[in-house]
């Protein structure tokens, strides 16, 4: 008696767990019996359901033909568990989706890919009683049938989310997408996707959303295959391209109402890697740069009328030498102010061979004004002189204030091996620059992932840069630490900003737009307008103070490996409700401020609109003397001892021509030529200046 | 005298020999002899503006029949360009030799050596004509291994010294396909990328590994190597079994053995040590191979390309990298970098049968 029952009670069992049966389609499953509880499943022959589970919950996106679904209905709250991780299915490859709402408009609570062994799939979440989830296999990778099991937990609380996250849209384009930037010179961020023959540019709209227009082109006889950069380098109001491929170098100038593009494709053979637009001579026009991959660097020099001529490193009449190692080994160029010296310095990444063809070089620029008032632009090669000369692998590095003390440090990503972290440790006293290396413990080694595309941006608009690598984000602590987050964004793409709510957003090259889920941080977004310097203000420097601190930013054109990101510049405020002072400080030496600028908005700021007149500060209480001076100038303010000061000297058109912290009440002015000078001090916060004639 | 009398037959021979680029397998004899090799060379002076100027070929240049002392080579397995032919010679100066260095090395070549590699296509359309492209030196002076490329002109009468790169259109047919190709005739930084160790030139393909096979010359099927020995390009000291690679396209090779070939003459000019791209995490060479972890099995690859998960991916073409690279022809993932603009299916192939073989289970 017995055990007939048993028997029975089994089978029983054996029928409530194995009865729910693989259904075609969603609608389907609503007909076929619920799971209500854990079991084994199996999905016999093979995935043949025809509707494809979307939208797609896990890794690798489309290309599913065909489903599996089944709907369960849990009994109580539970953490859940769905596997394909048995013995049974070893060598197989799996996909899972899981999802809440009703058919047809399904939301994806879970899926996986491949957490299991192997190709094969686990995904975990929180279930509520009572609550119709349906899931869903398909033969993205093999349509073989399975066995899967579910499992009910007690429930376990996620882990806490990143500080941020991000919402993936879809948004077609056609082509290569390589940019995130504005075109039109609305300073929206728009979409940018290239072919041979055609650039696709989906603007964005200030109601939200984009328009998408295709622009034909001559067939190019490069494509952006290494690189893309964009600037407005003939300042006619509409972004330019420039498509680096591995034997050459085309430019995609946009006409004057950005409806057509004319193609300029240089001769000389160029195995573009990272590309950038600066203005090397400091001329007020922006130049081209493109990293060689086997020969020395070359550059692009614009005669102002948005004419480029080509120049190479080393060879012939080219006027500077910017990486120029004969084989090359130039792979991610990006241009900082490093040493605070008012100029855009240039960093060059550097992979492969023998140990010096792959020693990272910093480019200082040297500019100065010579007895004729004439700007003289040099470049000095000095990494081994500031402890970046490194024969690590890396293909691109990220240059951001880090820590928030003034100066830019450094992320160098390794394309291969360890990355680098470093310290900005310049004397704002003597201007020296060295850097430490702060890589042990900052959390960076954490991310054992490595890759070619490092970039820098605050994501959670805490006021602290975080870092984008290869999909994951370090969140900054603000101290040289990070705390990793893995695949939180695309891989490869673009950054900038698709809804100009204030928070960065990602566009993968994949063609997905990663909305940021924002935070109740504040932010300032700012345009940079330059007149006298280059119109889209390209290696301007800005400063911020909040009641946090002071927060600094370069203006770039270029920054990873292979794609472009936001001209725009974006700052994180935190909870800080107040911005006390916005400087940007233009590559001409021009100098605007903004006091209490609105915050959580978008900025345009034009060169020489905002500067700072310095007649009002022109106080008896600040003595110089000796008054002309040939070397140095004694200060005398009240008879304080003047520390930790921050001082400028500006020139009688305005252009600042020195800057730096005093410790003592002395000041060194034998670099700068004859002239009348306004010196500039703020002192616990009172700006204070005088005249001086240096002789 | 019997000697003399075989090489007047081998001469007489030769000149009834009707030497064309179709007669890929077969070539006219070379022996060393009293008589002198009419090449002219000076490893130490600025190339020839033309082709003709080294005497390298007689009779119609296009025929590239070669002189006394121009010796025809053939390695093993050869890098995949495009679907190009190649026919490649050798010359070295009197009285010097070659000598061994290992299975795996370049031979230990003197100066003055120069080798003689001419691209061509048997059968460019329109007019299902043969086509020379290009021939490019490579040859040892005092400072070491330097290039020279001479293009072909139109009627194939002449090639002109050009190392600074260019492109050419060509539409082929090879095995019955028919293909287009903007062929790319290298830069003088193209030749280096690829032949370079840290900042020397270097050959790739003379290593023993890779030349220990019978050639079909004109009078006689002979090893190569016992071959230059025997003209006196090599020095007799060779040991008696060297360990060679297997010709990536014999069926009678395991899987195995053909796709070590295909790797070793297709990557390891970069995916070795001192090379261009050494820092990744796969060693290609032949003499490099410690088992199928340096070919990239169960190896994570530097940098994720999604839905890639391993540089082999045992048994799983769709989740291997290196299918990926080999099987593309967009630049910036393509591999080899360098020299190919079209897949090379057969290669693919191949590649694809070889992962498909692989049984063991990635940790």
């Amino acid at each position: 008696m017995k055990k007939p029952l048993l028997t029975i009670l089994i089978c029983l069992i054996t029928f409530l767990i194995k009865a729910q049966t693989n259904s075609n389609s969603c609608l389907d499953a609503n007909t076929d019996t619920a799971i209500v509880g854990p079991g084994v499943f199996t999905i016999n022959g093979i995935i043949d359901g025809t509707e494809i589970p979307t939208p797609i919950c896990a890794a690798n996106g489309t290309g599913a033909t065909n489903g599996e679904w089944y709907r369960y209905i849990p009994t109580n709250d539970y953490t859940v568990t769905i596997s394909t991780d048995l013995t049974q299915n070893s060598g197989k490859d799996t996909r899972l989706h899981i999802y809440s709402g009703t058919c047809g408009n399904l939301t994806c609570v879970a899926g996986d890919d491949d957490s299991g062994t192997n190709f094969l799939s686990i995904a975990e979440f929180n279930v509520i009683a009572g609550t119709t989830y349906y899931i869903a296999f398909d033969d993205k990778w093999n349509d073989s049938g399975f066995d899967w099991q579910l499992t009910e937990g007690a429930v376990v609380l996620p882990p806490p989310p990143a500080p941020v996250t991000f919402t993936q849209q879809t948004l077609p384009t056609t082509g290569t997408n390589r940019a995130v930037v504005d075109m039109n010179g609305d300073f929206l961020d728009d979409v940018v996707a290239v072919t041979a023959t055609n650039i696709n540019i989906n603007y964005q709209l200030a109601t939200g959303g984009f328009n998408t227009v295709n622009i034909a082109t001559t067939s190019a006889d490069f494509t952006p295959n290494w690189s893309l950069a964009a600037a407005d380098f003939d300042a006619n109001g509409y972004t330019d391209l420039l498509y680096g491929a591995g034997q050459g170098v085309t430019f995609m100038k946009a006409n004057d109402t950005g409806t057509g593009f004319t193609e300029i494709s240089g001769s000389e053979y160029v195995f573009s890697q990272r590309s950038n637009f600066a203005d090397l001579n400091m001329d007020g026009h922006l130049d081209a740069f493109v990293c060689h991959d086997v020969e020395p660097t070359v550059y692009y020099i614009n005669d102002g009328n948005g004419n480029l001529q080509y120049y190479q490193s080393t060879v012939g009449t080219a006027p500077f030498n910017l990486g120029d190692y004969s084989s090359g080994g130039h792979y991610g160029s990006i241009f900082v102010d490093y040493d605070n010296d008012g100029d855009s310095d240039l960093f060059i990444a550097k992979c492969g061979g023998e140990e010096a063809r792959r020693l990272n070089q910093m480019y200082r620029n040297d500019s100065y004004y010579d007895a004729s008032n004439t700007l003289v632009v040099n470049y000095t090669e000095v990494a081994s002189q500031i402890g970046l000369s490194d024969p690590m692998q890396t293909w691109s590095s990220s240059w951001g204030d880090f820590d928030n003390d003034g100066d830019m440090d450094v992320f160098v990503g390794a394309s291969s091996g360890s990355h680098k972290l470093m310290r900005n440790d310049l004397d704002a006293t003597t201007g020296i620059v060295t850097f430490t290396d702060v890589t042990a413990g900052s959390g960076v080694l954490d991310m054992t992932d490595t890759g070619i595309e490092n970039v820098t941006y605050d994501f959670d608009n805490d006021g602290i840069l975080d870092l984008a690598s290869n999909g994951n984000i370090l969140i900054g602590n603000g101290d040289m630490t990070f705390n990793l987050y893995t695949s939180i964004l695309p891989s490869a793409g673009s950054f900038g900003d698709l809804n100009t709510d204030g928070f960065i957003d990602a566009f993968s090259s994949a063609g997905s737009i990663y909305m940021n889920d924002t935070t109740t941080n504040n932010w300032i977004t700012l345009n940079t307008v330059g007149n006298v310097s280059n119109i889209n203000g390209i290696g301007a420097r800005i400063t911020i103070e909040t009641a946090l601190g002071s927060q600094i930013r370069d203006v770039r054109s270029g920054d990873g490996f292979r794609y472009m990101n936001t001209l725009n510049t974006h700052f994180g405020l935190g909870t800080a409700t107040t911005i006390t002072s916005l400087t940007v400080e233009w590559p001409s030496g021009i100098v605007d401020v903004i006091l209490n600028p609105t915050i959580n908005q978008t900025l345009n700021i034009i060169e020489g609109q905002n500067q700072l007149s310095l007649d009002e500060f022109l106080l008896s209480d600040l003595i110089l003397y000796p008054n002309p001076t040939t070397h140095s100038l004694n200060l005398n303010y009240e008879n304080h001892l003047l520390k930790n000061t921050e001082y400028s000297v500006f020139d009688m058109n305005g252009r600042q021509v020195l800057k730096g912290i005093l410790n003592a009440n002395v000041l060194d002015v034998s670099n700068i030529q004859s002239g009348n000078y306004i010196l500039k001090i703020i002192s616990n916060g009172n700006i204070k200046a005088q005249k001086f004639i240096k002789n | 005298m019997v000697k003399n009398y075989a090489i007047l037959l081998v001469i007489i021979f030769s000149g009834l020999l009707q030497f064309s680029c179709s007669s890929e397998e077969t070539y006219v004899p070379i022996q060393q002899s009293a008589a002198t090799s009419p090449v002219i060379f000076n490893p130490e002076a600025t190339p020839f503006n033309t082709l003709s100027e080294y005497h390298f070929f007689e009779g119609n240049l296009k025929d590239l029949s070669p002189v006394l002392g121009v010796l025809p080579y053939q390695p093993i397995n050869s890098l995949f360009t495009d679907y190009a032919h190649k026919k490649r010679f050798i010359w070295m100066p009197e009285n010097q030799k070659a000598t061994y260095v290992n299975d795996y090395s370049i031979l230990n070549f003197p100066d003055g050596t120069v080798f003689i590699k001419n691209f061509y296509y048997q059968n460019t359309l329109p007019n299902n004509l043969p086509r020379i492209i290009e021939t490019r030196l490579m040859y040892k002076s005092n400072e070491g291994w330097k290039f020279a490329n001479y293009i072909w002109n139109d009627n194939q009468t002449e090639a002109y010294f050009d190392l600074s790169g260019s492109y050419t259109d060509v539409t082929f047919i090879e095995n019955g396909v028919t293909r287009n190709t903007t062929y790319r005739i290298p830069s003088a930084a193209e030749c280096f990328t690829c032949h370079k160790s840290e900042i020397n030139s270097i050959p790739i393909g003379p290593k023993p590994q890779n030349l220990n096979k019978d050639l079909a010359y004109a009078d006689g099927v002979k090893n190569q190597l016992q071959k230059w020995i025997e003209i006196g390009y090599l020095e007799d000291n060779l040991p008696n079994t060297i360990n060679t690679v297997s010709n990536w396209q014999d069926p009678t090779s395991t899987l195995n053995d053909r796709i070590r070939g295909y790797l070793d003459i297709n990557c390891a000019h970069c995916h070795s040590q001192d090379r261009h791209c050494d820092y990744r995490p796969v060693r290609f060479a032949f003499g490099d191979y410690q088992g199928e972890v340096s070919l990239g099995v169960c190896v994570d690859p530097d940098t994720p390309i999604a839905p890639y998960s391993k540089i082999v991916e045992p048994n799983n073409i769709a989740r291997s990298l290196i299918h990926f690279r080999l099987n593309n022809t967009q630049e910036e993932y393509r591999m080899p970098l360098l020299g190919r603009t079209l897949i090379h299916q057969e290669g693919v192939i191949l590649l694809e049968q070889w992962i498909t073989s692989l049984t063991q289970n990635c940790e």
